[in-house]
């Protein structure tokens, strides 16, 4: 499967029925597209600097190929979002997370309610394997007990420079390499955690100062409670 | 098949002819490089008080060809730097995809 995201930043002067067509036509999308699977979207809480996130999946490459090529792609989304077209309603942000996503073998990443947390993570290029490999560790094993998380999957970001079919990189190397995705029972629960004292916390407040070695450089998340479809 | 994507876009009389200009000397070579076909470019009066109507129409065999130029734009600076010149002009617009129709007669 392909796990996706896009996350825009709005232009201020959009008209909100604009805001709201496009919002919907992500939400909805699976109704036109049906390689589209579990199209959610949500309001941006944290401070990075997107508004509007939409979440989604794909059963393969092949899935996601037929996505590409379908007109309510190029017609409906690409409205409002190509940089040349009269309807654009985003704009440009300096979070370089437009699109991240990552390859699963199952829905890994399903949450029918609650809040949604994605963490963007910048690991240096010359991080070994095995440093990576403890940083999913510490991640996986940081998780173990803390309340009201009910998904949380850490990969590498393959999504953001295979954008054309999925699966061969047409891009460099882009800002994220990995995303922590989670998901939440609520956002009580997020913030809990958020403010917590658990060494999960603790490294994300010290900016994963140490952990896997300091192999992380910069991070980033984005949270909202999940709008579906359903 | 051959389908084809109109903007009908919206600017000020003064601005016509820069958009033109625009539209011939820069978007003509970076979409044609891309894979479209120019089509026209054609407009309202500019004397009747009120802003132009610009239509400019590029054409393309189907989706799968688009998706290919739509790659192509995304990859090419120039293609950045167009759209920023181009939305600095028009006061408003609108895209859409046409396809080719038959009477049922």
């Amino acid at each position: 499967m392909l796990r996706r995201y896009e996350m825009y930043s709005i232009d201020p002067a959009a008209p909100p029925a604009a805001v709201r067509h496009l919002a919907d036509a992500f939400r909805l999308c699976g109704r036109f597209i049906p390689e589209v699977l579990d199209s959610a979207i949500g309001t941006n809480l944290s401070d990075a600097p997107v508004r509007l996130v939409w979440e989604h999946a794909y059963e393969s490459p092949a899935a996601y190929q037929r996505y590409m090529v379908h007109p309510f792609h190029a017609c409906i989304l690409d409205r409002a979002l190509l940089a040349d077209s009269p309807e654009r309603i985003v704009t440009s942000n300096d979070l370089n997370a437009g699109l991240v996503g990552y390859a699963c073998d199952t829905p890994v990443y399903r949450l029918r309610a609650g809040v949604r947390r994605l963490v963007l993570l910048d690991v240096a290029d010359d991080a070994v394997p095995d440093a990576v490999g403890a940083l999913t560790d510490a991640v996986g094993q940081g998780t173990g007990g803390i309340d009201g998380l009910a998904v949380s999957v850490v990969a590498a970001n393959t999504m953001a420079s295979a954008w054309m079919d999925g699966v061969t990189p047409i891009t460099g190397r882009p800002q994220w390499s990995h995303v922590w995705e989670q998901g939440w029972d609520s956002l009580a629960a997020f913030e809990a955690y958020r403010d917590g004292a658990s060494a999960l916390a603790d490294a994300e407040r010290r900016s994963w100062e140490g952990v896997a070695g300091g192999i992380v450089r910069k991070a980033a998340s984005v949270h909202y409670r999940l709008l579906s479809a359903d | 098949m051959t389908a084809y994507i109109v903007d009908t876009i919206q600017v000020r009389p003064d601005d016509l002819g820069s958009y033109v200009d625009l539209v011939h000397d820069v978007a003509v070579p970076v979409m044609t490089g891309a894979g479209a076909t120019f089509v026209s470019c054609l407009a309202t009066s500019p004397a009747l008080g009120e802003d132009v109507d610009l239509q400019v129409t590029w054409s393309f065999r189907d989706h799968v060809e688009w998706n290919e130029i739509r790659k192509n734009l995304v990859l090419d600076r120039a293609w950045h730097d167009l759209a920023r010149r181009a939305a600095a002009l028009r006061t408003g617009g609108t895209r859409r995809f046409f396809y080719p129709t038959e009477a049922k007669g």
